[in-house]
């Protein structure tokens, strides 16, 4: 008798799974649903009558509407393929950058169900969020809330982090089959572009997708234009100091990508490591026309945190103290910079690469307004009530 | 009497109930060719449809009253006793007939759905009497809701009550 049940149970659980993954009205279970399928659907639903839900019938619409009534694929930037048979409506994001690019396509909010730590304690620039569950971190993932949470996607890396969100993958995929787990960046020129587009496609939002695209491009590609014939003697020589002091970076990282779209010249570009530290006597023979330091490690001051200006001009001051950078042409010249890694190093990296620029070609790109576009881009596609005048610190002087 | 706070949460009320059907961007409206068709006579209905693309209608004869045709193709109507189901795809208009019974009136009544919105809503009630005569068992598929939160006069009770209230608010 158990084993019937138990059996039963199976079936049931099988059926309701071969339901889920399917499009729902898709009658002929042919992985298409075409006209007469969908208002049979419509029509049953309407008379209350068969097994379709309200959600069932919103969701065929949207397949038939905005699909054709075909399943949709999208192809993340880990390569893989993902098929979607409904629209997403339970979202879970581990990166506060594929969040913070959900909200510039103006996804509906509501659907994103839990996020990361991180952009679960940014509590200025994702207000709201903390209503929202917390799924930890991708090195250290809530993995029993992500499951209990049901969700029909989850956001990870691509290409770094890969272990930690190889992990997550693999338990979500062994765990929850339902689930689609893309893998996007989102914080790097190359790709950053085709990403938007995909995610677009993937949560319907290709219109914004296309606006968003567009003004990203018109900020991305009028700095490349605008350095485009500095030949490569005549690039500006670059100090760039990450977090950590005498860290800097070198070709093939994020950081080293965006220096060189702004026209810089990175002496440490040749080092083996991708973030190598380097002699303090190295960066004083190197001699750069220009420094920038990265500020904002763990939330430190700066940023969309508060409007401390006085962190950022402290962190300047301590670094032209160094033992023999008054001999560098960078200070002598009053090219000293401190930049917030909010700006530079996740979604927003565009904001900051257009105040490299500045600094590097302060004549090539006088017109540039990197504090205008950072203020469009928080109003405009962040839809936050953020004015850059009297809130946030991203970059000294 | 009911107690000045509590009229005024009757007010509210209605207004919460009344708005989101006229805010949502779609409405559907209904015109019959008669509101007092002879025994036996056929009549036509109109459902005017805005800011719908695809969604559902769904209306509910009186008891007595029977579908008799329509101009949507087949495979978008459905009919289950007093219900038609109508699936709209772009659809301004939607014209269906109906055969009033020998004798009986009652009112039509009818919920809307847009699928791509998300939002629904009531069709207003329309009365109809066979030769103008009210009988006993008269609204065979009226929904009393769906009259309050869809007729004209909902809107005008609550407008009037909410004035009310605060007149008599202003004279404490």
């Amino acid at each position: 008798m158990n084993r019937h049940l138990l059996l039963a149970v199976a079936l049931l659980l099988i059926a309701a799974t071969a339901s889920a993954a399917g499009i729902p009205g898709d009658a002929d279970g042919n992985g298409v649903l075409d006209q007469p399928e969908y208002t049979a659907a419509v029509l049953t639903y309407l008379v209350g009558e068969g097994d379709l839900t309200r959600t069932d019938i919103q969701d065929a619409t949207w397949v038939l509407a905005r699909w054709d009534g075909r399943p949709l694929e999208v192809t993340d930037s880990s390569g893989q393929t993902l098929t979607l048979s409904r629209p997403l409506r339970r979202v879970v994001t581990f990166t506060g950058e594929s969040l913070e690019t959900l909200r510039s396509l103006g996804f509906d909010m509501e659907k994103v169900v839990a996020v990361d730590k991180y952009s679960h304690a940014k509590s200025a620039f994702f207000p709201g969020f903390q209503e929202k569950a917390n799924v930890g971190s991708i090195w250290s993932p809530d993995m029993e809330r992500v499951l209990t949470l049901r969700p029909d996607a989850v956001f990870l890396y691509a290409t770094i982090s890969t272990a930690a969100c190889d992990e997550i993958q693999q338990k979500l995929e062994a765990s929850s089959p339902g689930t689609r787990v893309f893998r996007f960046d989102c914080f790097k020129p190359a790709t950053y572009p085709g990403e938007i587009r995909a995610i677009a496609a993937a949560t319907g939002c290709e219109d914004r997708g296309d606006e968003f695209v567009g003004f990203y491009e018109s900020v991305m590609d009028g700095i490349r234009a605008g350095t485009a014939d500095v030949p490569e003697d005549g690039k500006t020589r670059v100090y760039f100091e990450y977090w950590t002091d005498y860290k800097t970076f070198a070709s093939g990282s994020g950081y080293n990508e965006k220096l060189e779209i702004a026209g810089g010249y990175n002496p440490f570009a040749g080092e083996s490591a991708e973030y190598p530290e380097v002699d303090p006597e190295a960066v004083i023979v190197s001699n750069p026309e220009v420094v920038v330091k990265l500020t904002g490690q763990k939330l430190a001051a700066g940023g969309y945190a508060g409007h401390d200006i006085a962190a950022l001009e402290a962190t300047r001051s301590a670094i032209l103290k160094r033992p023999g950078w008054t001999r560098l042409a960078a200070v002598a010249d009053d090219r000293v910079h401190v930049v917030h890694s909010d700006i530079l190093g996740g979604a927003q990296h565009f904001i900051g690469t257009a105040y490299l620029a500045k600094w590097f070609y302060p004549e090539r790109f006088a017109g540039l307004d990197p504090n205008a576009i950072h203020q469009r881009y928080l109003t405009e596609f962040q839809g936050l009530d953020f004015n850059l005048a009297s809130e946030g610190a991203f970059v000294y002087p | 009497m009911i107690p000045l706070p509590a009229n005024r949460l009757l007010c509210i009320a209605l207004l919460i109930m009344v708005v989101p059907v006229a805010a949502s961007g779609t409405a559907v409206t209904r015109a019959l060719s008669t509101a007092e068709p002879g025994a036996g006579e056929t009549f036509t209905v109109s459902l005017s449809i805005e800011g719908m693309a695809l969604g559902g209608v769904v209306e509910t004869l009186p008891a007595g009253y029977a579908f008799a045709g329509t101009d949507l193709p087949d495979d978008r109507v459905l009919v289950r006793e007093q219900k038609i189901a109508f699936a709209v795809m772009n659809d301004t208009r939607i014209t269906y007939s109906v055969r009033a019974p020998a004798s009986g009136s009652g009112d039509i009544t009818g919920r809307w759905e847009d699928f791509i919105g998300g939002t629904d809503g009531a069709v207003a009630a329309s009365h109809v009497a066979v030769d103008g005569i009210e009988t006993a068992a008269a609204s065979g598929g009226a929904d009393p809701a769906v009259r309050e939160a869809g007729s004209p006069f909902a809107v005008l009770a609550a407008v009037a009550g909410i004035l009310l209230a605060a007149y008599r608010g202003g004279r404490r």
